[in-house]
């Protein structure tokens, strides 16, 4: 052995460690607070179908929750074209980080015959919370492709919980009782992800800097990417338009 | 003396005879069977392929023309379990169902093949999907002993019945003519309807007042039918059970003679 | 002694020459089509039935899943389909009695080796069977043969699961015996190899007309358990061999029962046993000495009686099967039973033992080789002046069958198959043995 062989030794396994370190900080890596946000609107161009009026008398009680009638949510938009329901979430460039899973459950409320949230964002491995605030017997059945399925029947008041393993989007949900009710429920691996509001507004904060791919899903007009970089300091501002 | 020909075809013989013959790795159990699923590969060649598909996805040659679709085992959800919704069925459960076939649909009963050959198809059909063996086996549900009938219990039922709103579906005479009874589709998205009391004993999962139980607490994974484990004791189960039957107008057909699960091979 | 045998061997050349190369059907697409299901479902390797077969056919034609009656399909659904068979073939038959001076018999016979070849078509089958409505099923088969006479095989009506139980099933009308060993569902069709020779055999000079395989006329009650692993029948059948139009004035009992079980890792076994117990007039009435059909007089008895099984040991089967034959002497000889005077001295009745191992390969759905070898040897002959073995029967088959296609809405099948078969003392002209082989292959189709 020469002389030296030690010191080349070492020196590689520092390069080495300093590597493996590297890159399993970047695995273990935390959003720090205070990063930057990607704010934006989504917007729909063209003449929207309006949303048609729903028969609930095939239960009386949901009829009766909504004495001026109730009306299909599948696309709303408003004067100004903007998108309501639109799930825009971080689709690439996050690399292999794991998030950890909040502890507080994601709720979808059954209310009126109708699902609360319309559209509903969570995580995977978190807990989904389903409560039925009508006086009337829901059954609340998702239809994963990439998850289990299961279909439960919920008397008023009862609690029920489930989670969803692994990242759909977005997962269909129906009550075979109430034909007309229908919601969705996007699962996510990462906590980048925000729901359009009336204004097609949405809002994702804490990105730290980099390249990212951002999806807009809407349930009725499909998918679309933008590819974003995120500097330091100044929220960036994204549209998205649907047709 | 013997002759050479003699051995020469009684080695022929011993050999075809043991390579025809499998392994014994287990990869199903059902009480003293253990299944395996090369040997069920083969026999699903056979018997399954024509409306299963060769992938296990129910989109096999004949599968158009068939009404209900063939069950795609690569989804693993099932409609005949003892476990709760959404979990795998047990080995017996998916045994259950090859033997007893699924009355009104083209899934026959094969109890004509032997007891290991449906431990092997069982064995076979859980390699479709990874889930078999990504998620631990869960144990079948608790069904307690059938407390006897009465007018009580019936009415009780009735009332179940009315507020779980089962006849919104089913109907109010249970002949599946409920409001929504022609809203419904199956999670494939394929139109299906519900079951028609009047033609008890005839359900799709079994006969016996157990096997109704069963349905009612694990509901039917795939279809519209929820498990009702939340939203009733195993009484208030019992009492709907009861007041199901009173629905029944078929004349008693010779599947009744199944005195109970598990007893029949 | 001579005439005897010359008629006998006459009538073996008739069997070969028009049944020879023919197809009885008994695989049949329809059912597939009805169903949604491949022949591999019911069939090891059609015609052959497996278990859910046997219980699909033992139902009537039936699933049992709730959709059995015709009410549940298209109305343009019917329930018929063909078998047929082009196919090349080579027969051969090593004691022919043949004119020394073509066309001058007056020169004198001898022995010769007669082999013929060529192409050939077996019959057409046609064959329709189903369900008129739930539990009431039935089936009709005319055959053609390949010279264009039509028969009818099989015309039966069948009211199955009466009073609810699977263990009565009433049929009624031309059917085969409940054979599960069935010659309409065998794999080989060669004019050598393609006949149970138990089914048929007749001793030398023996004037019963009867054969195990040949179909009957009367009625069947049947039962079996759920998965047809029990099964047993009782019928009462016509004296006459199944003869339409005409008449008869005695009855045949026939019964059969099996039991199957299964051995863990090698499969379904099942042994059986039967019994036909029959009797044939030996004389008539007559009118300007034309027997007058119906009026069967001096009746006497015969029997077939025996066992089989059913061994399964993976892909790999055997069939075995035995069978003690025995007529009455007036039968044997060919005697009135109201002239005794005319039985040879020391007649007797004659007895005789056969029997097949059968075996198959199946190596997948769609490629099976099969084997047979049988045998019957006379134990006691009619009359005792003749030789011991006389007429004795050994015969061996092999093949194979390959499945191209294998669907729910028709089948075919690539068959070659060679046989080869001696009868005991029965040469024309020496009494020497007489040897006939056969070679067929061809295209089986089934639609």
């Amino acid at each position: 052995m020469s002389k030296y062989s030690f010191h080349i030794a070492a020196f590689v396994l520092l390069v080495v460690s300093v590597i493996m370190l590297c890159a399993a900080g970047r695995s273990a890596f935390i959003p720090a607070a205070g990063g930057t946000s990607v704010t934006g609107v989504v917007k729909f161009k063209g003449t929207a179908a309006r949303p048609t009026r729903i028969d609930m008398s095939a239960d009386p009680y949901c009829a009766k929750a909504h004495p001026s009638g109730a009306t299909t949510e599948d696309v709303l938009t408003d004067a100004n074209g903007d998108l309501e329901n639109v799930v825009v979430f971080i689709s690439d460039g996050l690399g292999t980080t794991t998030f950890p899973i909040p502890d507080e459950p994601a709720v979808m409320e059954q209310k009126g015959c109708q699902y609360k949230p319309h559209v509903l964002a969570m995580r995977a491995g978190q807990k989904l919370k389903v409560v039925n605030s009508d006086s009337t017997t829901h059954n609340i059945h998702p239809m994963p492709n990439n998850n289990r399925e299961w279909n439960v029947s919920q008397p008023p008041g009862t609690p029920l919980e489930q989670v969803f393993a692994r990242e759909e989007i977005a997962i269909s949900v129906k009550c075979n009782i109430h034909p007309w009710m229908r919601s969705y429920i996007a699962v996510l691996k990462n906590p980048y992800f925000a729901i359009t509001d009336k204004s097609g507004g949405f809002e994702i904060k804490d990105l730290s800097p980099g390249t990212y791919t951002l999806q807009a899903w809407h349930e009725k007009l499909g998918s679309k990417m933008q590819k974003i970089t995120v500097g330091e300091g100044a929220p960036q501002s994204v549209e998205f338009v649907f047709q | 003396m013997i002759k050479g020909r003699s051995v020469a075809l009684a080695l022929l013989v011993t050999w075809l005879i043991s390579s025809s013959l499998f392994s014994f790795a287990q990869e199903s159990k059902i009480a003293d069977l253990s299944g395996n699923a090369k040997a069920g590969k083969a026999l699903y060649r056979r018997y399954c392929i024509t409306c299963h598909g060769v992938h296990g996805d129910g989109a096999g040659e004949n599968a158009p023309h068939v009404d209900p679709k063939p069950r795609d085992f690569t989804k693993a959800t099932f409609k005949c379990r003892s476990t709760p919704s959404g979990d795998l069925p047990t080995d017996s459960d998916l045994y259950d169902t090859i033997s007893r076939g699924i009355y009104n649909s083209a899934m026959p009963s094969w109890r004509p093949l032997t007891r290991q050959q449906r431990a092997d198809l069982v064995a076979y059909i859980k390699t479709f999907s990874p889930r078999f063996h990504e998620e631990p086996p869960v144990a079948s549900i608790v069904i307690p002993p059938e407390p006897p009938t009465s007018a009580e219990s019936v009415k009780r039922g009735e009332a179940l019945f009315q507020s779980l709103n089962c006849w919104s579906c089913h109907g109010k005479e249970g002949r599946a003519n409920g409001p929504s009874a022609l809203t419904l589709t199956d999670s494939k998205g394929y139109p299906i309807l519900p079951f028609d009391f009047t033609k008890a004993p005839h359900f799709k999962c079994g006969e016996t007042p157990r096997d109704v139980f069963k349905d009612l607490s694990t509901g039917l994974d795939g279809t519209p039918m929820p498990s009702f484990a939340d939203s009733m004791k195993p009484d208030q189960i019992w009492d709907v059970v009861h007041y199901i039957q009173t629905f029944a107008e078929s004349d008693r057909s010779f599947f009744h003679r199944a005195k109970s699960e598990g007893k029949l091979q | 002694m001579g005439f005897a045998r010359k008629w006998q061997w006459f009538v073996l050349l008739l069997i070969l020459g028009v049944l020879g190369p023919s197809v009885r059907v008994f695989a049949i697409p329809a059912f597939a089509r009805k169903y949604n299901l491949r022949c591999s479902d019911c069939h090891e390797a059609w015609p052959k039935l497996n278990n859910f077969g046997q219980t699909f056919k033992d139902n009537g034609y039936q699933l049992m899943t709730g959709r059995d009656a015709p009410i549940y399909q298209q109305a343009s659904y019917f329930p018929i389909m063909f078998r047929s068979m082009p196919l090349w073939h080579r027969e051969s038959n090593n004691r022919v009695a043949v004119d020394i001076v073509p066309g001058n018999p007056a020169a004198g016979q001898a022995e010769s080796r007669i082999t013929t070849s060529g192409f050939d078509i077996t019959g057409l089958d046609i064959w329709t069977a189903g369900t008129l409505y739930k539990n009431i099923s039935f089936a009709v088969e005319p055959a053609i043969s390949n010279s264009g006479t039509v028969f009818l095989l099989n015309y039966f009506v069948r009211f199955d699961n009466l009073l609810n139980s699977r263990w009565l099933n009433l049929k009624v009308g031309k059917f085969e015996l409940d054979n599960l060993i069935s010659e309409q569902r065998e794999l080989t069709l060669s004019a050598t190899g393609g006949f149970y020779q138990n089914y048929h055999f007749t001793p030398i000079g023996d004037r019963t007309s009867f054969g195990l395989g040949d179909n009957q006329l009367g009625a069947e009650l049947m039962g079996h358990s759920i998965n047809s692993y029990t099964r047993y029948s009782i019928s009462v059948l016509n004296s006459n061999d199944g003869q339409l139009s005409s008449a008869t004035n005695s009855y045949d009992l026939y019964a059969d029962f099996s039991q199957g079980f299964e051995i863990p890792r090698l499969g379904l076994q099942r042994v059986g046993a039967y019994s036909y117990v029959g009797e044939r007039p030996t004389f008539f009435d007559t009118s300007n000495g034309a027997p007058i059909t119906g009026t069967g007089m001096g009746n006497r008895s015969f029997s077939r009686t025996g066992v089989y099984g059913l061994w399964y040991m993976g892909k790999f089967d055997l069939s075995t099967f035995y069978m003690h034959g025995q007529d009455n002497v007036f039968l044997g000889n060919g005697v009135r039973a109201d002239q005794p005077m005319n039985l040879p001295p020391g007649a007797a009745g004659p007895t005789w033992n056969g029997g097949f191992v059968e075996a198959h390969y199946t190596y997948n759905p769609q490629l099976i080789f099969f084997g047979r070898g049988e045998t019957v040897l006379m134990s006691r002959q009619a009359n005792p002046a003749i030789r011991k073995d006389l007429g004795d029967v050994r015969v061996w088959t092999v093949g194979y069958r390959w499945y191209p296609i294998m669907s729910s809405r028709a089948g075919l099948a690539w068959h070659q198959e060679y046989a080869i078969g001696r009868t005991v003392g029965t040469a024309p002209l020496t009494g020497r043995d007489d040897v006939t082989n056969s070679f067929l292959m061809g295209f089986d189709f089934d639609f």
